[in-house]
């Protein structure tokens, strides 16, 4: 369905140095450098499948969507998606697909939002019965109705967000694109998006590349992640194993009463852990105990806690992908040396 | 070309509705235009009477003041903003959302300005010609009023639009280089004012400098529809400058077209 192999893009950036003279300088005459915005990126997606696609801030997904979207062309390498190549024709390809970018709108910012839906249904050529389906479906899963009539410029966040979700599925596409399509929206909002991309998904087959950077949207949602850093591949699987191998760190915080405190030396005596699977930072009578879940059990870590200091009250954190992602980092670089 | 016009109209929809979102915006361009055509009437009424009235360079006052409103109210008409737009897309990176639609991104952004073009012609259009004629019938006594050379003027102002639109297409497009088009664009407005005869006629300019300005296309923009509405050419000029807007017309639509072609593949989206 999806190919993409050794995707790379390149950009080149004006350097201006800091200070008015710098910007004379870049004015007459500019130093250029080669921003490599993708190294060197290959997966595959088979049809039906949603891909988490993810990594840091500046990993590069972005570009690599917008190759695949047919919106860039990549500096070198390629991709094949439905057996089409994005550049060669574009005008064809996008028909099939559906894009959503949460940091921009593909609707219409001036016109009220149902009449996007009808410019988009004669752009796209759907027929009548289908595109009345196909919004009621829409209408049921991202309740639309209550805005439906209002100009996109007035809609809220999270409304035009589900609005642009909407946008990107009306022509039915084989592949759909989304770009943190639950950035910045709140519980709710998220979950009926997440609703409205897993029944496009077993309704219709529809392949989905996610990004984003809320664990949750992947738990829920994908079958497989591929991360990304630095513009290369560093790991190609499912969240479970990811989590097994990598993300085996836990965080919890204790919140004690003023006379009690918990040491490194109070967990020496009951678990004796190694040095680096142990790390206690505290502020005032917060403790933040962060430890590797593979050696200590998180629930004898609990119960050991408990039993040594007074404690008020507790929160668990899991390892969130920025963690992760460390985590393969420092592997990696101790395997290089 | 029934589905071409089913797939592009809702642009130019969209383009009316924003207008009327942004009407008083719109008034604006309007009057403000009339204005500087009012501003310009009294500067050449000096330099007319200066020179002792009557005939100047060919131009009686009369045709003095058809030719400032009509020429005016021409530019206005087949003004293109799309390289503005063009400009601004690449700033934001909203270019983006126009290329993920299956859709011609030359055509989308001419049928987005269509519909401004036909409300300039029923707001603007329509009454200048309606008022210069009445006029014309004050001045002289006559009906002086042609209509073959309204229909004339109407398809050539239409070849000058699409040509205005292609010269903006190619220079929107530099914007894929430059990231940034808003200072060139003042230079290439004032340099295509100059260039098209809406400022001072290309009538009134020494031969030499005449001529070539004549085959330009800047003149195709707005001075040929304009002298030939004004019945300054005879039959066979109007078909030789017709056949020139035509010539122009596809030279630029290929122009456009390679520009793209290369422009694409420079393209950088800026912001995430």
């Amino acid at each position: 369905m999806i190919y993409a192999e050794h995707l790379r893009k390149e950009f080149k950036k004006v350097v201006k140095e800091p200070g008015l003279k710098g910007s004379f300088k870049a004015l007459f005459k500019p130093k250029k450098e080669i921003v490599v915005a993708a190294e060197d990126i290959s997966f595959h997606v088979p049809k039906g499948e949603i891909l988490g696609f993810i990594g840091p801030n500046g990993a590069g997904k972005s570009t690599v969507i917008k190759m695949l979207t047919g919106i860039l062309t990549p500096t070198s390498g390629e991709c094949r998606i439905n057996g089409k190549i994005p550049q060669n024709d574009r005008k064809n390809y996008v028909k099939e697909i559906g894009a959503v970018f949460g940091q921009r709108t593909q609707l219409w910012w001036d016109l009220p939002l149902q009449e996007t839906y009808l410019v988009l249904k004669e752009i796209y050529e759907v027929d009548d019965a289908s595109f009345k389906k196909r919004m009621d479906f829409l209408n049921e899963i991202l309740e639309l109705e209550k805005f439906i009539k209002s100009p996109v410029r007035t809609l809220s966040l999270g409304q035009r967000m589900r609005a642009d979700i909407a946008a990107s599925m009306l022509h039915s596409p084989k592949v759909l694109f989304l770009d943190e399509p639950t950035i910045g929206l709140d519980v709710v909002v998220k979950d009926n998006i997440r609703q409205a991309i897993m029944r496009i998904n077993k309704e219709e087959k529809t392949t989905v590349i996610l990004t984003t950077h809320d664990i949750s949207d992947i738990e829920l949602l994908c079958d497989r992640i591929v991360m990304i850093d630095k513009g290369k591949n560093v790991y190609d699987g499912s969240l479970h194993e990811l989590r097994e191998n990598y993300g085996q760190t836990r965080e919890l915080v204790f919140e004690t009463d003023k006379s009690s405190k918990l040491t490194k030396e109070q967990f020496r005596k009951g678990l004796n852990p190694n040095e680096n699977d142990l790390v206690i930072e505290n502020e005032k009578n917060n403790f933040k105990v962060r430890f590797n879940s593979n050696k200590i059990p998180v629930a004898e870590m609990l119960s050991y806690a408990l039993s040594v200091t007074k404690v008020k009250d507790i929160s668990v954190k899991d390892a969130d992908i920025e963690e992760i992602i460390r985590n393969l980092y420092r592997q990696g670089e101790a395997l290089n040396e | 070309m029934n589905k071409i016009m089913k797939r592009y109209v809702p642009f130019m929809k969209a383009g009316v509705q924003s207008l009327i979102i942004y009407r008083l915006n719109f008034m604006g361009f309007v009057i403000g235009g009339l204005i500087y055509c009012f501003v310009m009437f009294y500067l050449w009424r000096a330099v007319f009477e200066s020179n002792g009235g009557g005939i100047f360079l060919g131009f009686s006052m009369t045709d003095m003041v058809v030719y400032l409103f009509l020429s005016n109210t021409t530019t206005q008409l087949i003004f293109s903003d799309v390289s503005n737009e063009i400009g601004e897309e690449i700033r934001d990176g909203s270019i983006s959302m126009r290329l993920l639609r299956p859709v011609n991104t030359d055509l989308s952004y001419m049928f987005g300005e269509l519909g401004t073009a036909l409300m300039k012609l029923v707001v603007l259009l329509i009454p200048v010609i309606l008022g210069l004629e009445i006029y014309r019938f004050y001045v002289t006594g006559t009906i002086v009023f042609n209509p073959l050379n309204f229909l004339l003027y109407l398809f050539s102002a239409v070849l000058a639009y699409i040509i205005s639109f292609r010269v903006n297409l190619c220079f929107g497009f530099i914007a894929f280089y430059v990231k940034n088009l808003w200072g060139i664009g003042i230079l290439k407005n004032s340099v295509i004012g100059f260039l098209s005869g809406s400022l001072i006629p290309i009538a009134f300019m020494p031969e030499g400098l005449r001529i070539c300005l004549e085959y330009l296309p800047f003149a195709s923009m707005s001075y040929t529809p304009v002298m030939i509405y004004m019945g300054k050419y005879g039959a066979y000029e109007v078909l030789f400058r017709i056949a020139i807007q035509i010539i122009w017309a596809i030279l630029l639509y290929g122009l456009s077209k390679l520009i793209w072609f290369g422009a694409i593949k420079k393209l950088c989206i800026q912001g995430g």
